[in-house]
């Protein structure tokens, strides 16, 4: 089949696929009398580019046991980077028994250490004896805007350590028009090390170019109002692309990351985050640092002030920034927010010395209904200055 | 430093001590549950009909105080000031969230509240027992993470684990490994599908869960100028764009807004190809993000590589040293330079 007529059929599909999930949500509310349907819908208003957007969320317990879920969007104008002007984000029905959970629909399929996937299809989690969890997800991955002409398969077996962690082991492979895509094998661990230590790690193998894909360390520790913690990461970025790509072939320069973060509660109300890290990308290397301070102005939190001092970026990409927020509760369930920012990048190459952005917004949260609008200034590589009005308004049905 | 400095930071400090949360002394105090245990009042005196099934919180009112207490040293409510008010509302929150009779556990503790409540002997401030207390006798709810035996809603009761998953730090950074082995934990919060393919979704192009402009603490990849410095950030961290965007987005978005490609301009600069190592700067970049440069040279595209990266040509031979894959030969992209089949 042509690439030309692949993108009519998906074309053809798309509205298909959304009329689809519109007549789910229609057909969850009428059957959900057991438990009160959630409903929930968002449009979103810009003066820039998407224009307008609207989601509808809605969530119901079916029967005793039976959920069901969709989210559907629709916007007035073509996304940027999309072809199309809805979608189909989530539907799908779970079913829990007592030692087994299964799926059916479209959602996000994770399997462990394994990158998350989109997909049409089933899932199945089932609790076996020991403490071991068996875990099959097969379908058709998706893409923007209608479907893929190929499947995916995968499926961990995990076995769980002490409350709250356990070690797990997945793989998976896709397949796009029968050729294989992507293959990879996970492994991953995770537990808390007594009260105030805990660590996690995760390992991807590419099996279809054989290699390492990715690995991510973590492990922290805490105190009395302080935490700390240190993380790896390595990636492979050829080895996350689909193996048909010829860029899976010439690419292997991995990228690195290590560092420590430090949250300290130094007082009741104020929190301040400290980031240090190296990052090593291509031979090229860089210092990645972030001071953050949070201040709550009252016990729970409703105002707050926010301020973050960052250095990001390796060798020609390194960039020095600052961000402010404030968000003030007023009487009448309002409240007022302000952000600021300020990027200056070490090297312009004429797209601008400095990039600033703010953005001032009114949000009002009456419960049922909520609403914001927002003001927001900038300038960037793109444009040397510009004005953008938002506007955000929900509505929330059910609990 | 100096003494006037030294000075100036303590007054700045005694000035700001309010604001901090340091201060606290208009806050009501903690209840003395442990004196009045010592002097031998029995919980169900003051907390009359907690071993009753219903929705009442069993609090004390003035009437039960004076009744030992005849003579009150202020006019106000007692609760106004001996009770703190945050302990009431976790009260309110968990009668409201929390399946939980304590007629049925007078039985097994043969009355004896101190057997869950043991936090009073030391005057807490916070009496409700932590989980691990229930999971003394209530293991096989833990064992098969039914946390639906005691919760009625986690995501509405806004609860946060205490230890293995406490979200903090960078928590969008960190949660990816932390996911990967307790994934069945989030889920007993964030169960809904949609919660993941908010940000991993691949049709959404943008979703207002995840530009809530109202509320500027809330974390997000996007926040803020991003739009300004993604070019930045996505060449110093290679392949994270790809872990929730398909590889062709940047040239999509990039054609869409007419900034690059679509032969109206070029993102390369000088020096990109050309005969000396020097004014090769492609090679270069395409090892350390090929992801960026599949974004617009993908698919077809990729013959752009193999004219001058094939055996014999001026690009030399493309696989590095140590090369293997089980691909087949005859599939993509193998079969541009091999179309036979057959290693050469």
């Amino acid at each position: 089949m042509t690439l030309a007529r692949r993108a009519a059929v998906r074309a053809a599909r798309r509205p298909v696929t959304l009329a689809a999930a519109v007549c789910a949500i229609a057909l969850i509310a009428p059957v959900a009398s057991a438990d009160p349907l959630r409903l929930r819908a968002d449009a979103l208003a810009s003066t820039a580019s998407p224009a307008g957007l609207l989601v509808l969320d809605t969530e119901a317990a079916v029967r005793a046991g039976v959920s069901a879920e969709a989210v559907v969007w629709m916007a007035n104008a073509h996304a940027p980077g999309e072809a199309s002007t809805g979608d189909v984000l989530v539907v799908a029905v779970r079913a829990r028994m007592r030692r087994a959970d299964a799926r059916v629909g479209r959602f996000v399929a994770t399997l462990g250490a394994l990158r998350p996937e989109h997909v049409d299809g089933g899932g199945v989690r089932v609790q076996l004896p020991r403490r071991i969890d068996a875990e099959f997800v097969a379908g058709v991955p998706v893409v923007a805007g209608g479907m893929a002409w190929g499947w995916v398969v995968g499926s961990r077996l995990s076995r769980r350590i002490g409350d709250g962690g356990s070690v797990g082991i997945a793989y998976a492979q896709r397949r796009d028009d029968g050729m294989l895509a992507r293959e990879e094998l996970g492994l991953d661990a995770g537990a808390a090390l007594g009260v105030r230590g805990d660590a996690a790690a995760r390992v991807a193998y590419d099996l279809a170019n054989p290699g390492l894909a990715e690995v991510a360390l973590t492990a922290s520790y805490r105190r009395r109002g302080l935490r700390g913690e240190a993380y790896a990461i390595h990636r492979e970025a050829s080895h996350l692309l689909p193996a048909t790509s010829l860029f899976s072939v010439i690419g292997d320069v991995p990228s690195q990351r290590a560092g420590t973060v430090v949250t300290w509660r130094a007082a009741p109300r104020l929190d301040v985050i400290g980031d240090a890290g190296l990052r090593l990308v291509g031979g090229d290397a860089g210092a990645e640092l972030t001071l953050r301070a949070r201040l709550r102005l009252d016990d729970r939190g409703r105002s707050m002030l926010s301020g973050e001092l960052r250095r990001s970026g390796v060798g020609e990409d390194m960039w020095t920034g600052a961000r402010g927020a404030a968000r003030i509760a007023l009487p009448h369930a309002l409240a007022v927010t302000t952000e600021l920012e300020l990027v200056v990048p070490d090297a312009d190459r004429g797209r601008g010395a400095a990039w600033p952005w703010a953005l001032a917004a009114l949000a009002w949260d009456g419960g049922a209904w909520q609403a914001a609008v927002a003001v927001e200034a900038s300038a960037s590589p793109e444009y040397r200055g510009r004005v953008d009005v938002l506007g955000q308004l929900g509505r929330r049905w059910g609990r | 430093m100096t003494r006037a400095s030294l000075a100036l930071a303590c007054i700045a400090l005694a000035a700001c001590a309010g604001v901090l949360g340091l201060r606290r002394s208009s806050l009501p105090e903690v209840f003395p549950h442990r004196a009045h245990v010592v002097a031998g009042v029995s919980c169900t005196r003051c907390h009359a009909g907690v071993d009753v099934p219903g929705p009442a919180l069993h609090l004390p009112d003035d009437a039960v105080c004076t009744s030992c207490h005849t003579r009150p040293h202020d006019t106000r409510s007692c609760a106004g000031c001996h009770a703190s008010r945050t302990a009431v509302a976790e009260l309110v929150e968990a009668r409201a969230h929390l399946r939980f009779d304590h007629a049925r556990h007078a039985g097994a503790t043969r009355g004896n509240c101190m057997r869950c409540h043991d936090a009073v002997a030391g005057d807490a401030a916070r009496l409700r027992p932590p989980m691990a207390t229930c999971f003394r006798c209530h293991d096989e709810a833990r064992d098969a993470r039914k946390c639906e035996t005691c919760h009625r809603d986690l995501a509405d009761e806004g609860a946060l684990p205490a230890s293995h998953l406490a979200h903090d730090g960078d928590w969008i950074r960190e949660h990816g490994a932390r996911a990967a082995s307790s994934g069945d934990l989030c889920a007993t919060c964030h169960d809904r599908e949609s919660f993941c393919a908010s940000c991993h979704g691949r049709t959404a192009p943008v979703l207002p869960a995840a530009t809530r402009f109202g509320d500027p603490q809330r974390q997000s990849l996007h926040r803020a100028g991003f739009a300004a410095r993604h070019a930045l950030e996505a060449r110093s961290d290679p392949g994270a764009c790809t872990t929730c965007h398909a590889p062709d987005r940047c040239a999509s978005c990039h054609t869409a807004k007419g900034v690059a490609g679509d032969g109206r301009g070029t993102p390369h600069g000088a020096g990109w190809v050309g005969p000396t190592a020097s004014e090769n700067r492609h090679g270069r970049e395409a090892r350390r993000d090929p992801a960026s440069c599949a974004a617009c040279h993908g698919g077809a595209g990729e013959k752009l590589c193999v004219t001058c990266h094939a055996v014999g040509g001026v690009g030399g031979n493309p696989h590095p040293p140590g090369w293997s894959s089980r691909q087949p030969l005859t599939a993509m992209p193998c079969r541009m330079c091999h179309p036979t089949g057959a290693a050469r």
